[in-house]
């Protein structure tokens, strides 16, 4: 540990730091993975808040001040806690959010209880335990950073371990359960895997905060992926690099590293939120935009080729009455079918061009086949159960199949029956 | 007054205040909602504070309450995305807040009558210390303003009692008779906030969360109809204030934590205890029931 704290570009107790949050940031982030897919993010809460009293209790028990002792006790108030929470889910009558309420709270209050006596009783000994409230990064020394260590790749291997089992439970709880899973067991040991999260985070966050670093790195890393093998490893490295990059910026602005932390983690998910490739809100709005925009397009293009056929060509403005669209939009998809050579001006007339068209057509022939789909399809033979994709029904039924489709259509509905 | 009786009437009346609005949060299951409002309302305090260098209630109650709302919109709209479940959606966004706060606290009004702990315990024994005097009679400001806020609540519920009855038991039937329970759901957590900021002096943000959860789930073990479950939360509370109070000063250690951890004994009790619903009652009926069978097993 110490060599690593001399490789890195910082003064001690900024590299001490740094490594404290990144520890934090892999074991949080791979640990809370657990809690968000089964939707108990807010159990993370419950337990970090149950800590408090564990270490209260602890100091009081031993008159020990070093770490270890006192998270053995966090660890030891949040199997309790954690226990508790599901036995009074069980009796049926309180509801999982109460439960988790009524855990938190009472534990808390229990920590505040044992906070303030002491503090009363003993006021030399007790200076450090307040810390445990809203953490202390720059109180962590470089003996915590072994035991944080420590304690990750423990979690981490017995993750690795029991990687199927985790998993089979996680996704269907029900299946786990018939193929002779230990499920409450396994449940139990996912809980437990929180508690050891917490308890690695609780000196530099703090209980009241620690919920956020176990949600963050989770969250955002499900946004960029889908697969749980995936999942883990990558909220691991983005909670290091929301650790790292919050305890610097604490440190350069001198102010409390935990907030910082936690405030860095919510912005990394709301850029996640808004960004990821493929779901994110801004893409998915971009992707509406722009199918609204083919849609148009297409819709303006058989118009004009319909309208072509029944008279002289229209004008724009006879166009948008005869659609009833707006003239703005027609006059936006005439814009951009100008672009792409479609449209043959007449003056203010409008004709297709010959690659109009033929666009045309092809747009035409594609509705057809779809309602041709919508009527027949079930009479195909598809090789397995997936719905074929809508934008290109052709490509993905086959040429052959979608021929075969035509003739379906063109046979009439009633004949095959 | 003596100074006593002003701490335990200041308890008392956060716990009715709080009492009022527990059962709705409770049947509703939102009452982790209440806890996401409640540390929300940090960033408001300290940010009138910061704009406009008071500390005075309304201002500062107006400020929280914009904080709460923003921590109810934001977890609608980071839920509305689908991209994050509920639970998760709670989780980001009230630490979030809460930070905010806690970075104000500790850069901009340390030793401006705002720290941290007292955010967190609260400063109950000096509830009687700050007085407000009508004619000749002295009275704790605290009194006053939880009794604002008490009476506000009263009203609230007695006069939205069937709405809020409605959208709690059937939504989909308030919704059709035109009540809306969304609105009804902001109502209440802007309720929720103006309580937490009031109480938040005398006993701190997380203590809040349990006197609106605790006594009402101890409540709802107990009573099956929402008016006797309403009365129980607010007895309950009262108790607490009580209890609490003399059990602090046996032991030297926070007032309100002390309430906290003595509703915390009345909801194990009541999951022990309750005469139809407690583990104990339950454990005697499925012997009796396991009893019975065999009974009628062995008579074949």
């Amino acid at each position: 540990m110490g060599r690593l704290i001399d490789l890195l570009p910082l003064n001690y107790s900024d590299a001490v730091v740094a490594i404290g949050a990144a520890l934090l940031g892999i074991a949080a982030g791979a640990l809370g993975v657990f809690a968000v897919l089964r939707q108990r993010s807010l159990v993370g809460d419950a337990l970090a808040h149950a800590a408090l009293p564990g270490v209260c209790v602890a100091f009081l028990a031993t008159g020990a001040k070093d770490a270890a002792t006192l998270l053995v006790g966090a660890a030891c108030a949040g199997l309790v806690g954690a226990l508790l929470m599901v036995a009074i889910e069980r009796t049926g009558r309180v509801r999982p959010d109460a439960a988790i309420g009524v855990v938190l709270s009472s534990f808390f209050s229990l920590g505040i209880v044992l906070l303030t006596h002491i503090a009363s009783t003993n006021d030399a000994d007790q200076a450090g335990l307040d810390t445990y409230l809203f953490g202390q990064a720059a109180g962590l020394l470089e003996r915590d950073l072994t035991v944080m260590a420590v304690l990750a790749l423990v979690a981490l291997a017995v993750v690795a371990l029991a990687f199927r089992p985790l998993k089979t439970t996680l996704f269907d709880p029900s299946f786990a359960g018939a193929a002779g899973l230990p499920v409450r067991a396994l449940e139990v040991f996912m809980t437990m895997l929180l508690i050891v999260a917490v308890v690695i985070g609780l000196r530099t966050v703090g209980a009241i905060l620690m919920v956020a670093m176990l949600v963050v790195p989770a969250v955002a890393a499900r946004q960029l992926c889908d697969r749980l093998a995936l999942l883990i490893p990558l909220a691991a490295a983005i909670g290091a690099a929301v650790g790292v990059a919050g305890a610097l910026i604490a440190a350069r602005a001198e102010v409390p590293t935990g907030p910082v932390i936690v405030l860095v983690g919510v912005a990394v998910v709301a850029v996640a939120v808004l960004l990821a490739p493929g779901r994110g809100v801004l893409w998915r709005g971009r992707k509406l935009l722009r199918d609204r925009r083919r849609a148009l397009v297409e819709g303006v293009l058989v118009e004009l080729e319909t309208t072509n056929d029944a008279g002289p060509p229209p004008t724009a403005r006879e166009l948008a009455l005869a659609s009833g669209r707006r003239r703005r939009e027609v006059g936006r998809a005439l814009a951009s079918l100008d672009r792409a050579g479609m449209l043959a001006r007449d003056g203010e007339r409008l004709r297709l061009s010959a690659a109009g068209a033929a666009a045309a057509r092809a747009a035409l022939e594609r509705r057809d086949l779809w309602s041709a789909w919508l009527e027949h399809g079930w009479r195909l033979d598809l090789p397995d159960a997936r719905e074929p994709d809508p934008t290109d029904l052709r490509a993905s039924l086959g040429d052959e199949r979608a021929d075969a489709l035509r003739r379906l259509a063109a046979a009439g509905g009633g004949a095959a029956r | 007054m003596s100074d006593d009786l002003a701490i335990v009437l200041t308890a008392g009346l956060v716990a009715t205040a709080a009492g009022l609005l527990g059962p709705f949060l409770v049947l509703r299951r939102v009452a982790l909602m209440s806890d996401a409002v409640s540390h929300a309302v940090l960033p408001g305090i300290v940010a009138v504070y910061l704009l406009f260098g008071t500390r005075a209630p309304l201002p500062v109650i107006a400020g929280a309450a914009c904080f709460a709302v923003l921590c109810v919109l934001g977890i609608d709209a980071l839920r509305s995305t689908r991209l994050v479940a509920s639970d998760a959606a709670i989780a980001l966004v009230f630490p979030a807040l809460f930070a905010l706060g806690v970075l104000g606290v500790t850069e901009f009004a340390s030793g401006a009558h705002l720290d941290l702990d007292a955010t967190i315990y609260g400063e109950i024994a000096f509830a009687p210390f700050d007085t407000l005097t009508f004619g000749a009679v002295e009275v704790a400001r605290s009194i006053v303003l939880l009794g604002a806020v008490v009476l506000a609540n009263a009203l609230l519920v007695a006069l939205l009692w069937k709405e809020l009855k409605a959208t709690t038991f059937d939504p989909e039937f308030a919704r059709t008779v035109g009540i809306s329970p969304a609105l009804l759901s902001r109502l209440l957590l802007v309720a929720v906030a103006v309580t937490a900021v009031a109480a938040f002096e005398s006993v701190g943000a997380i203590l809040v969360v349990t006197l609106l959860i605790v006594p009402a789930a101890t409540a709802h073990l107990l009573c099956d109809r929402l008016p006797a479950m309403v009365v129980a939360t607010l007895a309950i509370g009262w108790l607490s204030a009580i209890a609490g109070h003399a059990a602090a000063l046996e032991a030297d250690a926070s007032i309100a934590g002390a309430m906290g951890l003595v509703a915390a004994c009345c909801f194990a009790l009541a999951l022990l205890l309750s005469p139809r619903r407690g583990l104990l009652a339950r454990a005697l009926q499925r012997r009796r029931r396991r009893r019975a069978v065999r009974a009628a097993l062995s008579a074949d």
